[in-house]
């Protein structure tokens, strides 16, 4: 059986929408720098391997880990890319914990490091390489080109994801103010963390609901930035865990699961999951990450959880289809202030992706951030003790879903 | 053991460099080679020149797609079932684009809908009569697909879908 894995510390760079001070190497460099001050004990020698990722072609330069080693101390070791789209962070999470988890000879802490500088590249240009068969088939097909820029007129994120908000607002028959309240409660969890991007502390639902429509029914002050930022990641075993820090966290079940995806489907040729708020694939991702690490009842055993939500209304459907909320009521959890900083279930108290979005390093920093909660290590500490976290990821065209579930204490029943 | 000291910063690189240089280039994004199958196609396109719409059901899980696909993920089975399917569709879900024309500068609202098709288990993108008012637009609004006159067999051959009445409007609140 594989051997228990263990978060020993996470950093982060400062985020901005232009880092235009440093390049990408230096960037990341910032992150290292951050993750290994927190463990005092720990230098470059003292890491085995690496895994590194970023969006492809966001940044308009290909295999930028090969070029950037040295800027993380990786030469003349292991290293491996991981890019899964908008879970390229969860992703590279996840594959530091199978490296470690593996047990090869001689490979047991593993720097794990996502990034993305969007400012230097064009994104739409990233996205077109992305999504760019798909459309061509539609185009075939006899859709014309006029219909499909229209699907896609704001951006492949959003144009899904408002057809995402539609059916969850039919649903749970919630007004926009419902949505602007945990854009309200991102924008002030930020101000207090340091790295984050967009920091409104006296930011009001009225300020949010003045701001013009980007596509119906997401308005400009709701949806998440473009930044520059870079996050790393510290894996080792638990052995060597206990002599680099004081609190390690366990991971003890991570799930990386695809649904079909919705809006487009496979080919264009239409989508099976008709309802786009359904997410079979965190459901299921929930169910297996949950199984591995014990966690019979989310909803009383997490203790914190950061949920990749670059739009509101994700933030309220994640939270539900995670398994902490039953269905339907997220909207009502986030009025009473359970979900606030001093609430019993606190959920995105860095500010989350609304508020920071670095594509490639974000589903990454959700972990990182609830790693730092559980060591009580984190900017914006939440005031009561947590023993439990989760941090997911969400990619794809609504359906990639990744989740990690980590503890202050390992898991032993299924080794 | 402390291994402070053996840890190189960067801070002395980072000093010299008081402001970036930035390089600008250009990345063009040239052809693609895209391939994939249509085989499985063929029959549903025909078929809408005689304004008739016709899916393929998987008998193993007996789902009905419209338009039809080349294999069942569920079952990884070959849907060859043909089934007909009725023109009434519903508003499974949908966003309003506002859309500047390039010409006059004026902002317009456009609708973009999904539509699932009574009797097939997919929704497929889809355009509505331009004269249905935006804020009027609710899930599960039923649709009719209007033909256009000329059809040359391709999914645009459905021009936009009109409303219909609704019989069970008091019954699902909208």
């Amino acid at each position: 059986m594989g051997k228990q894995v263990a978060i020993v510390s996470a950093g982060f760079s400062e985020h901005a929408s232009k880092r235009s001070d440093v390049n990408m190497g230096e960037l990341v460099s910032e992150a290292v720098e951050d993750c290994l001050k927190k463990v005092p004990s720990v230098g470059f020698d003292d890491i085995n391997a690496y895994v590194n990722g970023n969006m492809p072609a966001f940044e308009g330069s290909n295999i930028p880990e090969l070029w950037m080693t040295d800027w993380m101390g990786a030469r003349n070791k292991p290293l491996m890319r991981v890019t899964t789209g908008g879970t390229t962070g969860g992703s590279v999470a996840i594959a530091g914990y199978y490296t470690v988890t593996a047990g090869l000879p001689g490979i047991d802490t593993v720097l794990a490091v996502a990034f993305e500088q969007q400012s230097q590249g064009d994104t739409s240009v990233g996205l077109a390489s992305v999504a760019y068969g798909e459309i061509s088939i539609l185009n075939t097909l006899g859709i014309s080109y006029d219909q499909i820029t229209r699907l896609l007129s704001a951006g492949a994120a959003i144009g899904v994801a408002a057809y995402q908000a539609t059916t969850y607002m039919n649903k749970t028959r919630i007004t926009e103010e419902d949505l602007a309240r945990v854009v309200v409660q991102n924008r002030h969890n930020a101000a207090k963390t340091w790295w984050a991007h967009l920091k409104m502390p006296n930011l009001t639902i009225e300020d949010v609901l003045d701001t013009p429509y980007v596509q119906y029914p997401l308005r400009y002050g709701m949806v998440c930035p473009a930044s520059d930022g870079a996050c790393a990641m510290l894996f080792t075993t638990e052995e060597k865990a206990k002599d680099m820090c004081d609190i390690p966290v366990y991971v003890n079940g991570v799930a990386s699961v695809a649904n079909e995806s919705a809006v487009l489907g496979y080919d264009g040729g239409g989508s099976a999951q008709v309802d786009p708020s359904m997410q079979l694939g965190a459901i299921r991702s929930s169910e297996l990450a949950y199984a591995q690490a014990g966690i019979s009842f989310p909803r009383k055993e997490i203790d914190y959880a950061e949920v990749y939500a670059p739009f509101p209304n994700q933030e309220l459907l994640w939270t539900e289809k995670l398994g902490l909320f039953e269905e339907t009521t997220a909207p009502e959890m986030y009025k009473n202030g359970v979900t606030a900083l001093k609430g019993e279930l606190p959920v995105n108290c860095s500010g989350g992706v609304n508020s920071t979005n670095a594509i490639g390093a974000s589903a990454m920093e959700r972990p990182a951030e609830a790693a730092l909660q559980i060591m009580g290590k984190a900017s914006n500490q939440v005031p009561k003790t947590v023993h439990t976290s989760i941090g997911s990821g969400w990619g794809g065209s609504l359906n990639l879903i990744t989740l990690m579930a980590m503890s202050d204490q390992p898991q032993r029943k299924w080794r | 053991m402390s291994k402070m000291t053996q840890r190189k910063s960067l801070d002395y690189v980072k000093k010299d460099y008081v402001r970036t240089r930035t390089m600008p280039a250009t990345w063009h994004l040239t052809s693609y080679k895209y391939k994939f199958n249509i085989t499985h196609m063929k029959p549903f396109l025909d078929k809408l020149k005689e304004k008739k719409l016709v899916a393929n059901r998987c008998s193993g899980c007996n789902r009905v797609f419209y338009p039809p696909r080349l294999v069942c993920g569920k079952c990884l089975v070959k849907p060859d079932k043909w089934v007909d399917i009725r023109d009434t569709a519903s508003v499974s879900t949908y966003a309003i684009a506002y859309l500047k024309d390039s010409e006059t500068g004026e902002i317009k609202e456009r609708p973009m809908v999904l539509v699932h098709h009574d009797g097939s288990d997919t929704s497929n993108i889809a355009e509505l009569h331009p004269d249905i008012d935006v804020k009027d637009t609710y899930v599960g609004m039923p649709i009719k697909a209007h033909w256009r006159e000329e059809r040359s067999g391709g999914l645009m051959d459905i021009e936009y879908y009109d409303k219909i009445e609704d019989d069970a409007k008091d019954i699902k609140n909208k």
